[in-house]
């Protein structure tokens, strides 16, 4: 049910209740009205009936005659029965014509029914007369209705009015959001541009916004799912196309120059092996796999595997330098990412040191934390990269990395809380790994 | 043919200018947008692959400012990134082809021939100039009938002077079609070729315009050539 249907309903009900009991009211005091005016009247028939009678030049007898005074003469309003009759209840004078008589034994108001018909009678005595005036309540009835029908038809006029009023306004206030629901029809369901509706009232203008943001944020996060899927397709077909060429190469030629392209063409399948297995690790730290193999970890066999594992082999050219007491401090993190995210510093660092120049790995304990230090003397990098370390697929000019190795120290670090910090200087770059320390353990 | 390679992966590049030059095409190889500018400049290219991840300048930057300063000569883009608006964009860039890694090298030669064809005017491959049969992709020529072997750099010179019928090429133009940028060449050399392309198709095949260059000429029969 629309929302204008719903709130026409609810208002127009109450507007309906409202009205009826209000005219209820109003027709019940205009009955009580209209019938004391209606009594009123008989009473003034009655005493006008009794002035006319005591002007008379000599008093009214019974002599079994016909009624000496008509209607006409008592000069009382059309329809109104009137009787004149002694103490004794002899029937002086009637303008009206019937079989039985009205009873006017009592003085005052009375309902008495007189041949089938229903009447309302007034008796005043005066002197020796007794004079009775009658009203037919089916008259006083009638002329009550057409009164009450007069006065409801206004009242009815003005409901309906009101109903009708009622439906057209909120039609026209609810405008907005039947703006807002048509621009929101027109919109395709993979559509992601900011929604723009003119005359937002200031209850709707926060709605809208928000939504806008929304929708902004959907369409950043739906272009850098997309640029990541482009970098990862990039990526994995670089070193593809690299195979393929050589290979059809290979295929092409012969003697040197096919030896030439088959060893290019292993390379190519180092490069995609090396990719493919970065960017599994990164999954898998990104996922929820389970790490943990149970068995606990020094920080300094962390380093050690580390070295071992860096620049594929060629770790002579990293200086390590370990306190003593690196040996009995245990990582509060599953080994194999440790060693991993150390790795991949010590690979950077390598990939950007010059020659033979040495990289530095220090190894610093401090309460409950354990700091790596990896120092090359590479150019460093400039200031406005440093933010753009950790994205997957960035990489720096020089780089002939994949651009997953610091991204996947940075999910590493998220997954154990650890922190990773950048220094850039021109003699080279600090990368600080700190990882928790489980509470050390006094080997015997 | 010769073809100016625009791809910054080392590996990539090395096996394209490989399998090319093994089709019979004459490559030369550059890893950055501005060698890319420079070379233009230094050099005359036929076509032009353009990968579009270089390290300096985005690829369709470099082509759309090569479009504006005028830069008519046919590219074929190169790219592992897949999305229709990567494609678009470039083509809308002024590429004139578009082909996505990893590729057939068959295909990419075929193709480069087309663009080579087409920047001609040319609707089928072949090229028929009189008895003589010339088609580009396969390298095979025939005159009146009978293949003629000819030499890679005969090759060259041949398809340049009949993609450009009419008109006379100076001997520095023939060498850049001829010769890649970093090939020795001695003094001589390109007279050598023509030598050898009279020889095999006919004195008048290739027509000394003096001071100038040199020009199409007319293919003869063997049996004329030979009477």
């Amino acid at each position: 049910m629309s929302l204008r249907v719903r709130l026409s309903l609810i208002l127009g009900s109450a507007f309906v209740i409202i009205w009826a009991l209000a005219a209820a009211w109003m027709l019940r005091d205009l009955r009580q009205q209209m019938m004391f005016s209606l009594d009123q009247r008989l009473v003034a028939s009655a005493r006008m009936v009794a002035g006319l009678i005591d002007q008379l030049p000599q008093p009214l007898t019974a002599k079994g005659q016909e009624a000496h005074f008509s209607a006409d003469q008592l000069s009382v309003p059309d329809g109104m029965a009137c009787q004149v009759s002694s103490l004794r209840g002899e029937i002086l004078a009637s303008n009206h014509k019937h079989d039985g008589s009205m009873d006017d034994q009592r003085s005052g108001f009375q309902d008495q029914t007189i041949d089938g018909a229903s009447w309302r009678t007034f008796t005043y005595t005066r002197g020796d007369v007794r004079i009775t005036t009658a009203d037919r309540h089916m008259e006083r009835e009638a002329l009550n209705r057409s009164i009450l029908l007069a006065a409801s038809a206004p009242v009815l006029m003005a409901l309906l009015g009101s109903l009708g009023l009622l439906w057209v306004g909120l039609g026209k206030g609810l405008e907005p959001l039947k703006r807002m629901c048509d621009a929101l029809r027109r919109r395709r369901a993979d559509s992601v541009e900011p929604m723009q509706v003119a005359g937002m009232p200031s209850e709707l203008q926060p709605l809208l916004e928000t939504q806008n943001q929304l929708f902004l944020r959907i369409a950043q996060t739906l272009e850098r799912e997309r640029r990541l899927t482009d970098d990862a397709a990039h990526e994995l077909r670089s070193p593809l196309t690299a195979i393929k060429t050589h290979l059809q190469v290979a295929r092409m030629t012969d003697g040197n120059v096919r030896e030439q392209a088959l060893e290019h063409a292993e390379q190519g399948a180092d490069r995609l092996h090396r990719t493919l297995e970065q960017l599994l690790m990164l999954a898998r730290v990104e996922g929820s796999l389970s790490f943990d193999d149970g068995v606990r970890c020094s920080a300094e066999q962390v380093a050690l595997q580390a070295i071992q594992d860096a620049g594929g082999g060629d770790n002579r050219r990293i200086a390590l330098r370990l306190p003593t007491e690196a040996a009995k401090v245990y990582l509060g993190m599953p080994a194999p990412l440790a060693v991993a995210a150390l790795r991949n510093l010590l690979d950077n660092a390598l990939r950007h040191t010059a020659g033979d120049d040495p990289v530095e790995l220090e190894v610093h304990m401090t309460q409950g934390q354990v700091g790596f230090l990896v120092r090359d003397h590479g150019p460093g990098i400039p200031e406005e990269d440093l933010q753009h370390l950790t994205e997957r697929f960035w990489r720096s000019r020089q780089s002939g990395g994949c651009g997953l190795g610091l991204a996947i120290v940075q999910a590493i670090v998220q997954r154990c809380a650890g922190n990773l910090r950048f220094e850039s200087s021109s003699d080279g770059l600090r990368v600080w790994l700190q990882v928790p320390s489980r509470a050390s353990v006094q080997q015997p | 043919m010769h073809v100016l390679l625009c791809e910054d992966d080392d590996l990539i590049a090395s096996g394209i200018s490989a399998g090319l030059t093994a089709q019979g095409l004459t490559v030369d190889r550059v890893a950055s947008a501005s060698a890319a500018r420079a070379l233009l400049q230094a050099a005359q290219f036929d076509v032009m692959v353009l990968d579009l991840g270089l390290p300096d300048e985005d690829g369709l930057k470099l082509l759309r400012r090569l479009r504006q300063q005028g830069e008519t000569l046919p590219v074929l883009i190169l790219t592992a990134r897949d999305a229709i608006t990567d494609r678009v964009d470039g083509l809308q860039a002024g590429a004139d082809d578009y082909l996505l890694k990893p590729f057939d090298l068959r295909e990419l030669a075929a193709r480069l021939h087309t663009l080579l064809r087409r920047a001609a005017g040319r609707v089928v491959n072949v090229i028929e100039h009189g008895p003589l049969r010339y088609d580009p992709s396969s390298c095979e020529a025939s005159l009146g009938g009978q293949p003629v072997d000819l030499s890679r750099r005969e090759q060259a010179l041949l398809q340049a002077l009949l993609n450009n019928p009419g008109r006379v090429l100076t001997s520095e133009q023939l060498k850049d079609c001829v010769y890649g940028f970093n090939d020795e060449v001695e003094s001589n050399a390109l007279n050598v070729h023509i030598h050898h392309l009279r020889r095999k198709l006919g004195n008048s095949i290739v027509e000394t315009v003096r001071g100038l260059g040199y020009r199409l000429g007319p293919a003869q029969a063997p049996q004329e050539t030979a009477s």
